[in-house]
């Protein structure tokens, strides 16, 4: 079985922050190649640079230099505006603090992302509702995040992520505000977007038991990368 | 007066107790203004706002008391009776001598007779025309009122067709200014020699010439609209009046001349002021709604530092009290900004406004004294005390288990 | 769901704040309202003047009155269909029962046929030319004085001294919405044999004339003024609305004011919204990090925000506007036009007043939304999601 192709392509990455009039060297000449399909876990202590990372993969933030290439784009190639593109074709984002917005419903927060496509309500519908099939939820589809639990926050915001059927989910510590069980159950569901929809996943945690479920463990310390 | 004391203790009441109680720092409440800046300035220009018009409304009610200030109380004016102004009133000529007779004129001071009428006048920038005050005074009539200078050319030689402009209309109207003239009637015009001021007085909205002159253009030889007495003493004004409104000979009204003014501007002086007062009252509602969403929203911001104070053991009237203070700080910086932009106003604006009486102009300047200043500035703490306690009330109801939030 | 269904919902985050904001636009809006309807009620009286109707004064002064032969030279003047004149009498009510009223000596063989907008029936005018000291009163006058055809009045004058008795021999009513309904009309010949009149026999205060049609009458107006131009006492013609104004005009900086009043409440309230849309976007804006992270261009997140400020904002501009009618058109006009119909015989807020100030609402909204949402939308992606309100 030949190789699979690398969906992430880094190299010569540097990214330096200023505070005040001192430059922080967060990452420095650092490269990654992540393949097509894999469930990957970046971990390291906190300050060393894995959320800086993740923002540079899924087109949130530009690198002072080096090239980024994600799912065949040159990233520092594209304009702001085509990044936002980009970013809502492209990649699901699952956060730490689930941020869905309290005044929409579980069904609206999911439909979001299509709001930027050219899909007719009826259509957005259908995806909606498949996506909350995925995760489980499809019986809470009209009930508001303050009446869900942690877990099924989180779930309904993996649901807004792949509805739009990225090719990479990004998750910036997904398990980090669930008791264990809940995060079990979502880092079960990740596992099995995975598996089945083969879809890549690129994870940051400090969790171990969490960077366990992934496929690769890779190690980021003082902006370098093991 | 009071009511003014009265409100000024009220507002400074939490600022006394927050000192007594040694409560809540008010350096913490201070910060706080500091770091939301976009939104105190935002509140602050608000309130500014309302203050301004506040103050231009009190500036104008006092309008009646700025021209009564221009009346002596030693000098008199006579009408006939039945006469609201000089404009309507008709006085035989031969009754001057008669109001010379009792004994307390002056005779230094003496009596004169003139002549008032109002006349169409275009404005200089074209912008339509309005009524100008003609006066025709006699010889003495300038020296009669020691006020009055001439500022720029010279004064009107008697008896001739020349005229003197006064200063607030000179220049704003077709005709008025020097060398310029302004017809009475067909071929009888009044020249323009000079420029005189009066002290602020009304005098300073109108033109002055020669009373025969001005008598037989408008065929009015044998009458004057009004006559002026100086007495020996202001004293004297109750047995005067006595001797004049009792003379059979006549029927004539006796009013002192700082009365007489007062009197032309009330009307328009007290429409003015209540429609002032009106606006300034309903925009004051919405400055306080303003402060009131502005508090608010600083209270749920700093729950959980309130939460933390009351833990430490701060008082719920400490609490409360110091939110009433920021809320009267936030206020009176909007009314020292609003004071700032009357003090523009009163130096650059000047206003012409309509004399119902006579249906004439007098240019008002806008007099900002330091009681307009109090006024404004007690005005604005209210309005921070008024839309602040509600939300005040809130900050202290806050629970210290909401330090323990996440 | 559409695009507006999230600024919507936006709104009931925080009810209170939402409410209080809606009150003050709804309060800016009534006031705004207010002021302008004060204006427009001002100058209404001018403003739907008869077109064919002119007036002839003189022209240096409305104190100075004109010889009575020059309504003969009038009446001849080509264009001129009917005219007729009028004295101002300055009159007051002794009982003071009411602040002001516009007391006119009018020649009453003609006065009705040219200001045909007051009705009146034969048999008043009839009565009128049986009784010297007839006099003729509008409606409204009539009630405030309590009397009825056949009463006797007596009202005083600032001009003229004393006492002046009169017979009411008839009451007009209005044709027309802007007519005054409290003018008091007597016989000018009773004036002229007055022995106080003894100052002014034989003048008239003004002429009023009925035209052939209103397309000439700056062309009539010229002529008449020509006529009498190389006489003592020149005269001025003007539209009626133009000699209406006349009184009003020096108001004019008033009514300015008065306008920059109106302004002043709209920038207020805009300072309030601004307020309002700007604490919001600051407690949202790791939300609005979100929204871009998953691929919102920074125009719709901008759009979001200016809807949700243009909501709150057409929110108070129609409640206000709802209120205006209710307060102004059925309660407060009605009352005013009552009350005090010797200023405001008309007293209406009209459909583009109310359509002005909707407008002034939403621009009031874009204009405070503006900045805030500008802000927003600028902001770092990884900046907004790094802070937690």
């Amino acid at each position: 079985m030949s190789e699979p192709e690398s969906i992430v392509t880094l190299s010569g990455i540097n990214k330096t922050f200023f505070r005040g009039k001192e430059p922080i060297h967060v990452l420095e000449n650092l490269a990654l190649d992540v393949p097509g399909g894999s469930f990957e876990a970046l971990m390291g202590p906190s300050g060393s640079g894995k959320s800086t990372l993740l923002n540079l993969i899924a087109g949130l933030d530009r690198p002072t230099s080096g090239s980024v290439r994600v799912a065949g784009a040159d990233l520092t190639k594209l304009s702001d505006g085509q990044l936002a593109k980009w970013r809502s074709q492209t990649i699901g984002f699952v956060f730490q603090s689930f941020n869905l917005i309290p005044v929409l419903t579980a069904a609206q927060n999911v439909e979001l992302p299509l709001l930027l496509t050219q899909l007719s309500g009826p259509e957005r519908k259908k995806h909606v509702e498949t996506a909350l099939r995925i995760v489980g939820l499809e019986d809470r589809m009209d009930h508001y995040p303050r009446q869900l639990s942690g877990g099924q926050e989180q779930r309904v915001a993996i649901a807004r992520a792949i509805v739009n059927d990225p090719k990479i989910i990004v998750a910036d510590e997904p398990t980090g505000d669930l008791d264990r069980k809940s995060a079990d159950d979502v880092l079960t569901l990740l596992d099995r977007l995975n598996k089945e929809l083969h879809k890549t996943i690129f994870m940051v945690t400090h969790d171990p038991a969490c960077a366990e479920r992934a496929s690769v463990r890779r190690r980021l310390d003082k902006g370098a990368l093991q | 007066m009071t009511l003014l004391i009265v409100v000024l203790i009220v507002l400074l009441l939490p600022f006394v107790l927050l000192v007594l109680m040694k409560a809540v720092p008010f350096e913490y409440n201070a910060r706080s203004l500091v770091v939301r800046k976009v939104t105190t300035l935002a509140t602050a220009l608000g309130i500014a706002l309302v203050v301004f018009v506040f103050a231009g409304a009190l500036m104008l009610g006092d309008i009646s008391r700025v021209l009564a200030a221009a009346g002596r109380d030693d000098t008199v004016i006579i009408m006939r009776k039945g006469s609201d102004s000089e404009l309507t009133g008709a006085i035989a000529n031969e009754h001057l001598g008669l109001f010379r007779g009792p004994a307390q004129v002056s005779q230094a001071g003496g009596v004169i007779g003139e002549i008032v009428v109002v006349v169409i006048a275009d404005h200089a920038d074209g912008s339509g025309s309005s009524n100008v005050l003609v006066r025709g005074t006699p010889p003495e009539g300038i020296a009669f009122r020691p006020e009055i200078k001439i500022i720029s050319g010279r004064a009107p030689r008697p008896g001739t067709n020349e005229a003197i402009v006064g200063t607030a209309i000179a220049g704003r109207f077709k005709g008025l200014s020097a060398g310029q003239s302004l017809d009475l009637r067909r071929n009888r015009p009044l020249i323009v020699v000079g420029e005189f001021s009066a002290g602020g007085a009304s005098y300073e909205s109108e033109v002055w010439g020669d009373l025969d002159y001005i008598r037989n253009a408008l065929g009015r030889q044998a009458i004057v609209s009004s006559a002026r007495v100086r007495l020996n003493h202001p004293e004297d004004f109750d047995a005067y009046r006595q001797a004049i409104e009792t003379d059979k000979r006549y029927s004539m009204k006796v009013m002192r001349e700082s009365d007489y003014f007062e009197k032309q501007s009330a009307q328009t002086a007290t429409f003015l002021k209540v429609m002032g007062l009106i606006i300034a009252v309903l925009f004051s509602l919405a400055a306080m709604i303003g402060a009131a969403i502005t508090m608010n929203g600083a209270v749920a911001h700093r729950s959980r530092e309130i939460g933390t104070l009351r833990a430490l053991g701060f008082s719920r009237l400490a609490i409360l009290t110091s939110f009433l203070a920021e809320a009267i700080v936030l206020a009176v910086i909007g009314g020292v900004i609003g004071s700032a932009l009357v003090l523009v106003l009163s130096v650059f604006v000047s206003f012409p406004i309509i004399n119902f009486q006579t249906f004439s102009e007098i240019v008002f300047r806008f007099h900002a004294t330091p009681a307009v200043f109090a006024k404004a500035l007690v005005f604005s703490g209210g309005m921070g005390l008024i839309g602040g306690l509600v939300p005040a009330i809130r900050a202290s109801r806050v629970s210290p288990i909401e330090a323990m939030r996440g | 769901m559409n695009v507006t269904t999230y600024p919507s919902r936006n709104l009931f985050r925080r009810r209170g704040r939402t409410i209080l904001t809606i009150i003050a636009v709804m309060l800016a809006v009534l006031i705004f309202c207010a002021i302008r309807t004060f204006i427009v009620a001002f100058n209404a009286q001018a403003d739907d003047a008869a077109a064919d109707r002119i007036a002839t004064r003189h022209k240096v002064s409305i104190t100075m009155q004109l010889p009575k032969h020059y309504i003969d030279d009038l009446r001849e003047v080509p264009g001129v269909k009917a005219a007729t004149w009028a004295n101002w009498f300055a009159a007051k009510d002794p009982k003071e029962r009411i602040p002001f009223f516009a007391g006119f000596a009018v020649d009453h063989n003609s006065w009705f046929d040219v200001e045909d907008d007051m009705q009146v029936s034969p048999e008043m005018l009839a009565a009128w030319k049986q009784t010297a000291n007839g006099a003729i009163l509008g409606d409204s006058l009539a009630k405030t004085f309590n009397l009825q055809v056949g009463s006797d009045v007596v009202i005083t004058s600032d001009i003229y001294p004393g006492e002046w008795q009169f017979k009411v021999v008839g009451i007009y009513t209005p044709l027309r919405k802007t007519v005054d309904r409290n003018i008091f009309l007597f016989r000018w010949d009773f004036l002229n044999n007055d022995p106080r009149t003894v100052y002014s026999k034989e003048h008239i205060g003004w002429m009023v004339s009925r035209i052939t049609d209103s397309i000439h009458s700056a062309d009539i107006s010229k002529r008449i003024d020509q006529k009498f131009d190389l006489q003592d006492d020149q005269t001025m013609t003007v539209s009626e609305r133009a000699f209406a104004l006349g009184f009003v005009g020096g108001l004019a900086a008033v009514l300015k004011a008065l306008n920059v009043v109106s302004l002043v409440i709209l920038l207020i309230v805009t300072l309030i919204l601004a307020n309002t849309v700007s604490m919001s976007v600051r407690e949202r804006t790791h939300e609005y990090g979100v929204l871009r992270a998953i691929g919102f261009p920074p125009g719709q997140v901008r759009n979001f925000i200016l809807g949700e400020s243009l909501l709150i904002a057409l929110a108070g501009g129609v409640a206000g506007v709802g209120l205006v009618e209710l307060v102004i058109n059925h309660a407060l006009g009605p009352m005013m036009e009552a009350n005090m119909s010797g200023v405001f015989q008309h007293f209406f807020t009209p459909r583009w007043v109310l359509a002005e100030a909707l407008a002034a609402a939403a621009a009031l909204g874009l204009v405070a939304g503006g900045l805030p949402a500008r802000f927003a939308s600028r902001l770092k992606i990884t900046d907004a999601l790094r802070r937690v309100d």
